[in-house]
């Protein structure tokens, strides 16, 4: 613009320069020619006047004066009588000449063209004299260029200068009109005071910053709002681009792939996590179809399903979704390891007492062996039922529905019960049966607390050696019902201790029949205080004894 | 807006971090190939194998188009300097998992390869790699030391080894093969523990400037 502005101020200036120059030659070349014509005039006069009075002598003085005037005398025949620019008789006659003719008419005469005497453009001035000659004054036209010529360089000078005053003129006009345009306030239309051209323009800008800073504004909310559920997802959530680039991210996915910090700049997925599971499942979604796999991350298990972004045809990214399944994976390896314990546990018995059926039906036991077998085959199913019986309680304490509805229950009474239940068993087995229990009440579901102490303390019994000790203990510590029961028994290994609870676990692998159980005793223990948000501690020592504690909130 | 050329920089960090991912899992694969005669994990090793090579040669071509074109300075020079160096120990951490895979043939049903402290030697190399990986990925100075410091423990490692082996050979005849191949392969991962120890020097170098504590 700048530019341009000066570029028209130049070409206006260069332009002005040239007409008034060809005006003010115009004008001044008519002054001179008038004043050139005027001065021929009255030369003539005083040259007639010296003539009328000194006659031709006073032409012969003239003639070395020739340079600027011709004078001319001609006879009233035209003949030239004398001549200052000629030899008089070489010169034709002159009677046809304008200015002759309206000499000897009126007087005076004027002519202005070409001499064939002087070559020149000419003008001619004829005074008719008393003696009836003429007497012709004339000059050359060209004295007036030549004057003109002489005030050319002069001319010349000025033309530049004026040209460079306004070159000058114009940079510093256009960077006038320039400075006001530069120093808008373009974040602030409004406030400008500036060419009231302008204004319309900047009301538009205003209204358009307008909108589009309320735009902005949705848009930001809209992102907020977006990141805030996203960033209560458990679940983490990634978006990334074609080139597997990170458009957005919640705080989930970062700490499912285990990252502390991401940066503000878009980060490559493979900075993130570069395992071969991902890239094969990357790979596959951003050639269009969903994906999933299993991640392993410090020592979780995370499930990624990947659905590809597809737009016109063409994927332009994908949504990856990462779900934490340890537990859940944990949970089914649980569940398959109970699947084939429980078949395990269930064939032995029945495989017992088919055999001993077989023999009976095939008639090749002796009728005196018939009872023990029979004895056997009753054991075994006795032993299949307690196993089916604790088979069903687990699974209702797992589903938690059916249960009977919590109320206080009277721990130190049902203890006692217990205990007096396991007294036999104890003094078969010639254990001592010890028992501190203060008067102690919980909120709770009776048969689950009941059958939690029975296994407790029969598993105490149970695992111990002969002549041993069990003691259970109930009291209140705080805002908490601690039951404890030791034994002086053969005490779990440390490495165990966290296995004890899982169903089927036995410390003595061999499922042997010397301690007859099912391996859900503890199961259902544990269980049961998750019912009742009651916390489970385990002390043991090998050979020395075993510690069970259970913390009931109050 | 990113610059072209920080794009293109950009590219050259993540194809560096997918070559090292795949070095990644040419050993570890190879060292399943070993430890449980996994004839399918062999196979990948041979074909991921390929796929370094062919990312050296990809990587490279980036990293000389970009030093021809854009003739960076400072920072950006030691990245793509660094990247051009730490191709090339990639592309024999690939090799010598492929060596691993090679010779894991003849080791077939071998007991004697879980009689010495190979199994631990592969995880700490193959964890030395991880994090050379990861502290080019993160930048992380601390971790590229930690590189440095495990290197030690898997020299150690592979003197153990050697001993356990020399042991073996000395106590009973019939197992001079298998204890030598596995001598070998003791080495194979004590070169690729010195490998992640390189690109562990060559990100302190992109990153601060100095290459074994000199300025380079």
């Amino acid at each position: 613009m700048k530019k341009k502005l000066l570029l028209y101020s130049c070409l206006l200036a260069v332009a002005a320069i040239i007409i008034t120059a060809v005006l003010i030659n115009i004008t001044v070349y008519r002054d001179f020619s008038d004043s050139m014509r005027e001065s021929v005039r009255l030369d003539a006069v005083n040259i007639s006047q010296a003539y009328g009075s000194y006659g031709e002598d006073y032409l012969e003085t003239v003639e070395g004066d020739s340079s600027t005037y011709r004078v001319t005398l001609i006879s009233e025949q035209g003949e030239v009588l004398f001549d200052t620019a000629a030899d008089a008789e070489s010169l034709a006659n002159h009677a046809d000449r304008p200015e002759v003719i309206a000499a000897l008419a009126d007087g005076a005469g004027e002519s202005t063209r070409y001499s064939e005497t002087l070559s020149r453009e000419t003008y001619y001035y004829a005074l008719a004299q008393a003696d009836g000659t003429i007497l012709r004054v004339a000059m050359t036209i060209d004295s007036v260029y030549a004057s003109l010529l002489a005030m050319l360089p002069l001319m010349l000078l000025i033309v530049v200068a004026v040209f460079i005053l306004s070159l000058l003129l114009a940079s510093w006009q256009s960077r006038r009109i320039i400075r006001p345009i530069n120093e808008l306030d373009l974040d602030h239309p409004a406030d400008n005071d500036i060419y009231p051209e302008l204004a319309p323009l900047l009301g538009r800008l205003q209204k358009q910053n307008e909108q589009i800073s309320a735009q902005m504004a949705r848009l930001r909310q809209a992102q907020n709002e977006f990141a805030e559920i996203t960033n209560h997802m458990r679940e983490g959530f990634l978006i990334i681009d074609d080139k597997e680039e990170v458009l957005s991210y919640n705080k989930s996915a970062l700490s499912l792939l285990d990252i502390a910090e991401i940066g503000e700049t878009p980060q490559h997925i493979l900075a993130l996590n570069r395992s071969e599971e991902l890239r094969g499942t990357l790979e596959r979604v951003l050639a269009g179809e969903s994906a999933e796999c299993l991640l392993n991350i410090a020592q979780r298990k995370v499930r990624l399903l990947a659905n590809p972004v597809v737009d016109q045809g063409q994927v332009k990214g994908a949504v990856l979704l990462l779900r934490d399944t340890t537990e859940q994976e944990e949970r089914e390896k649980l569940r398959r390891e109970f699947t084939a314990n429980v078949s395990h546990e269930l064939k032995t018995p029945l495989t017992s007492i088919s055999g001993y059926a077989e023999i009976i039906a095939n008639g090749l036991a002796r009728p005196e062996d018939v009872p023990r077998f029979a004895g056997s085959i009753y054991d075994e199913v006795q032993r299949l039922i307690s196993l089916i019986n604790d088979i069903i309680k687990l699974s209702r304490l797992d589903e938690e529905e059916g249960l009977p509805q919590r109320q206080q229950v009277d721990l130190a009474g049902l203890a006692e019960t217990v205990c007096e239940r396991l007294e036999p068993e104890a003094a078969r087995r010639r254990i001592m049966l010890e028992r501190q229990i203060a008067p102690c009440s919980v909120s709770g579901i009776e048969q689950v607390l009941e059958e939690m102490v029975y296994n407790l303390v029969d598993n105490a019994i149970k695992y111990n050696r002969p002549e041993g000790q069990v003691r259970v203990a109930l009291e209140r510590q705080g805002a908490e019902a601690v039951l404890s029961v030791s034994d002086s028994g053969i005490g779990i290994p440390e490495s165990e201790q966290e296995r004890i609870f899982e169903r089927f676990y036995r410390v003595d692998k061999s499922h042997s029949d010397n301690i007859p159980g099912t391996g859900l005793g503890l199961s259902i223990v544990k269980h049961g205080a998750m019912i009742h948000h009651a916390k489970i501690s385990v002390a043991s020592q090998v050979d020395k004894g075993t510690t069970v504690e259970v913390r009931f909130p109050l | 807006m990113r610059s072209r050329f920080d794009e293109e920089l950009n590219d050259l960090n993540n194809e560096l971090i997918l070559m090292g991912a795949l070095c990644e899992d040419a050993i570890s694969h190879a060292v399943t190939a070993l430890m449980e005669d996994d004839e399918e994990m062999r196979a990948k090793v041979f074909s991921v194998d390929s796929r370094i090579d062919a990312k050296e040669h990809d990587i490279e071509a980036r990293c000389l188009r970009l030093l021809l074109r854009q003739q960076p300075v400072a920072r950006d020079l030691r990245q793509i300097s660094s990247a051009m160096r730490m191709i090339s120990d990639m592309e024999r951490i690939g090799d010598q998992a492929g060596d691993i895979a090679e010779i894991s043939r003849y080791l077939r049903g071998s007991a004697l390869k879980k009689e010495v402290p190979l199994q631990q030697m592969a995880a700490v190399v193959i964890k030395m790699v991880s994090d050379s990986v990861d502290s080019f990925v993160h930048h992380d100075l601390q971790l590229a030391q930690q590189v440095l410091a495990d290197d030690d423990q898997a020299d150690q490692l592979f003197l153990d080894i050697k001993r356990g082996l020399v042991e073996k050979i000395a106590g009973s005849s019939g197992c001079g093969e298998s204890a030598l191949d596995l001598l070998m392969i003791s080495k194979y991962l004590e070169r690729i523990g010195v490998h992640a120890t390189n690109i562990s020097e060559w990100v302190y170098y992109a990153v601060t400037g100095e290459y074994k504590g000199e300025e380079l």
